[in-house]
């Protein structure tokens, strides 16, 4: 989408903020980052009407006062800004790096477009420090980054007494691939391969965001199959990953029958979009301008077979899981997030929809057939691990209806995508806000004087996200820290980037 | 309880019987190189619209008066731009999962026999790797000794460094269609009692640490696995400031799974070759598909 933009002194933010985010209900941060390290720049998200408005604010001698304070959401954003740009935010709680780690020099700011000044305040990048509990018998557990299974690297440090966990600190980017500078270093056409790889688990949904970023530039309308196909693709990813997740969920309890059946069922989900994409990963599909290719009757036909299968089979397996004693004695009054939190740190996607936040970009933000055929918001009061996996069910059963309905308007159309113009519009914002399965994803995209990329933001649901886990996981005992984990699940590479 | 065993009993043997066939007719495969001649740089559709500039053409005939391509599928990243744009059907379409290799080298598919010995399709792998032999021992990959001492089992240590895509589909081989321990291939949780190191993703200068530190607990003879382009090459992350440019960058690297992401297929043919038992995949017909002519074609 178009974003409005506003520009204003950065003495007044704060309070301006508070204004804007007070006066209509469910009005949200999208993102805070910079340009190029001399400004701040605020997306902020309006869903009711389903807006968004681009806030600028020059920063002056490097540095603002944290905006963390006033806004706990802010958190997040502020450290990793400060990673990518050197930009100081004065009285940040927990100023510490996110991704660019000490291995890199003290210096070295990836982002920054502008060297140091005299006058300038600067925190230089130190090893990592974390926040220690003392007391008799507090212990501290260090696990990863390289962590038992195959699954993505990152750390975690958890100070326990006895099994019970007090605190636990993160400290991620170890798979910080320098994603957003790529977006700006090769061709926009191209741009689209680096999307999808920020979280391949997510290719669908990022290339989603990424086509209505560059779309939104050049204000075309896309074909109608397309929009139906795009949202064909995201609901598959969806439907894959929330079995794999649930998958994990019994998989961890110790129910490993069940999850072998789950396992089996993924791949079912993963055949589709294979036959639709040619991938299992649905890559290279949702593409600028449309899709990449329309299925025949015949394919979608075999899709609809392949959505009831999967319902038929799904449903005793999950019922199983629902009714089992020793499932929901894992499940219940684990791994809570209250409410209030969840609203106050600003989480998306089932984490939020697990507390009783009532938010789903699908029923917001246009993206491929939506808001029009959003389903309906499914939330659970809970704000436990049950909770969280009821709304992975629930969302499970709306996607495929969602396929079964939407395949057919896509199928046999003539046209796959329209081409666009080989030159981007300069000095414009759009961004791309999409409903993955794991919560709001945002891409931003910001061209320069020249046309080009000057500054692309990826924001994953799992940015926000983060922060929800060592709420989850405090008081409760060690063995349920991978339950609450997969109940969130979050993504490394989509935070580290 | 009982519901889940009679869930399970009633399922149907979900586990595929053939091992590392071809790729299904709905996927999209990775790139081929044929013998079909190439016109050269003035047509360069496909060098141009690689994401990864993964191909070079150069104008120089070969013997059979083609313009020389070499195509780099450890860095494709699959997409299937060249082959589905490629006019003269020099680049095609495979459906094979056999396409690991043991060598980085081996991955540059090229119609030039000059550049790389005789890698068009036409040429059988079987003989390739003979001729290999002594090219290897100049090499500074080291071999693992004959004969191979994981032929019967190969603990394997997984260690992420990129985007979980890679991850999720080592997981998918050991699901019950794939099933790669029936190969005597185990997921293990500690580097000291592997015998392979996977290493998926690019990675990145803040992983480096930690994956030379599992390297080293690891007891010699090891085998490296990398899995995926990233793994390999770096991908489309190659060259950018966090140095993610591959495994090989520091690690020695014993076989190379192409793929963004590989197929499960295809992981496990590279964990049969490091064990040296790809002999156990039956002999198949190559499935090539050129998007110039009829699709289908078996060649």
């Amino acid at each position: 989408m178009k974003l409005t933009h506003r520009s204003l002194a950065i003495d007044t933010l704060s309070g301006e903020l508070k204004l804007w985010l007070s006066a209509a209900a469910g009005r949200r941060f999208g993102l805070l980052s910079s340009l190029d390290g001399n400004q701040l720049i605020i997306l902020l998200l309006d869903p009711g009407p389903g807006m968004a408005e681009l806030w600028e604010s020059p920063v002056h001698n490097n540095s603002y006062k944290s905006l963390t304070l006033r806004f706990p959401q802010l958190h997040w954003f502020e450290r990793i800004l400060w990673d990518l740009f050197g930009i100081v935010p004065r009285q940040h709680p927990r100023l510490k790096p996110i991704v660019v780690h000490e291995q890199y020099p003290p210096d070295f700011f990836p982002l920054r477009g502008r060297q140091f000044l005299p006058g300038d305040e600067r925190v230089e990048r130190a090893p990592v420090n974390y926040m220690e509990v003392h007391g008799t018998g507090v212990w501290e557990l260090p696990v990863g980054p390289i962590h038992a299974g195959i699954i993505e690297p990152g750390h975690f440090r958890f100070s326990c007494f006895g099994e019970t966990i007090l605190n636990l600190e993160l400290y991620l980017g170890y798979v910080h691939r320098g994603v957003e500078k790529r977006m700006t270093e090769v061709p926009w056409q191209k741009a689209r391969f680096v999307a999808e790889s920020a979280g391949t688990d997510t290719a669908a949904a990022h290339a989603l965001a990424h086509a209505i970023a560059i779309e939104s530039l050049f204000e075309v309308e896309i074909p109608a199959a397309a929009q139906a196909l795009r949202t064909v693709a995201l609901e598959i990813e969806r439907v894959a990953m929330h079995i794999a997740d649930i998958a994990g969920i019994m998989t961890d309890i110790g129910l490993v029958g069940m999850a072998a059946a789950m396992a089996k069922l993924r791949g079912t989900a993963l055949n589709t979009g294979q036959l639709i994409t040619g991938s299992r990963f649905l890559r290279s599909y949702v593409l600028p301008g449309g899709v990449a290719s329309i299925p025949t009757a015949a394919q979608a036909a075999q899709v609809k077979v392949s959505m009831d299968e999967l319902r038929k089979q799904l449903k005793p397996l999950l019922s199983m899981l629902q009714n089992n004693y020793a499932a929901l004695a894992r499940m219940e009054g684990i791994g809570t997030v209250k409410r209030s939190l969840a609203m106050e740190f600003g989480l998306v996607g089932i984490a939020a929809r697990g507390s009783g936040v009532n938010y789903d970009t699908r029923s917001h933000f246009a993206h491929g057939l939506y808001p029009q055929e959003a389903p309906l918001i499914a939330t659970e009061a809970g704000g436990d691990i049950l909770a969280r996996t009821q709304v992975r069910i629930e969302e499970l059963w709306s996607s495929l209806d969602i396929i079964k309905k939407l395949i057919s308007t896509g199928a046999d159309a003539a046209v796959a995508h329209i081409s666009l113009p080989e030159q981007l519009p300069a000095n414009a914002q759009t961004a791309g806000i999409v409903e993955s399965f794991r919560g709001e994803l945002i891409h931003l995209c910001v061209t320069g004087e020249d046309g080009r990329i000057k500054r692309y933001v990826i924001k994953d649901a799992s940015f926000n996200n983060w922060t929800a886990i060592p709420i989850a996981v405090r008081n409760n005992l060690i063995a349920d820290f991978p339950l609450c984990n997969k109940s969130l699940s979050l993504s490394y590479s989509g935070n580290d980037l | 309880m009982l519901k889940l065993f009679t869930h399970l009993i009633t399922q149907k043997r979900a586990t595929i019987a053939q091992i590392c066939p071809p790729l299904p007719e709905t996927a999209r495969g990775l790139p081929a190189i044929t013998t079909q001649p190439c016109s050269g740089s003035e047509c360069n559709a496909c060098a141009q619209l690689c994401p990864t500039d993964a191909i070079a053409i150069n104008d120089e005939k070969n013997e059979s008066g083609s313009a020389k391509v070499a195509l780099d599928l450890g860095a494709c990243i699959g997409c299937g731009l060249c082959f589905q744009n490629c006019p003269t059907g020099t680049i095609a379409e495979t459906l094979s999962t056999r396409n690991a290799t043991k060598r980085r080298e081996d991955l540059i598919l090229t119609n030039d026999k000059a550049l790389n010995g005789d890698k068009a399709l036409n040429s059988d792998k079987a003989s390739k790797n003979d001729n290999a032999a002594p090219k290897e021992s100049q090499s500074t990959v080291p071999t693992a000794p004959t004969p191979n001492p994981f032929d019967r089992s190969l603990y394997v240590r997984v260690v992420s460094t990129g985007c979980s895509a890679c991850d999720l589909e080592l997981g998918a081989s050991g699901n019950p269609i794939f099933d790669i321990e029936r190969f005597g291939v185990h997921i293990v949780a500690s580097p000291r009692y592997a015998d392979a190191l996977l290493v998926t993703g690019p990675v990145g200068k803040s992983m480096q640490p930690a994956l030379l530190s599992c390297y080293k607990a690891m007891a010699e003879p090891r085998v490296v696995v990398a899995v995926g382009t990233c793994a390999i090459s770096g991908g489309v992350h190659r060259g950018g400031y966090a140095q993610a440019n591959g495994v090989d960058s520091i690690l020695p690297v014993d076989v190379y799974i192409p793929g963004c992401p590989p197929d499960p297929w295809q992981i496990i043919y590279g964990a049969l070759l490091g064990m040296g038992r790809e002999g156990l995949c039956q002999p198949e017909k190559e499935i090539v598909r050129m998007h110039n002519q009829t699709p289908g074609l078996t060649k």
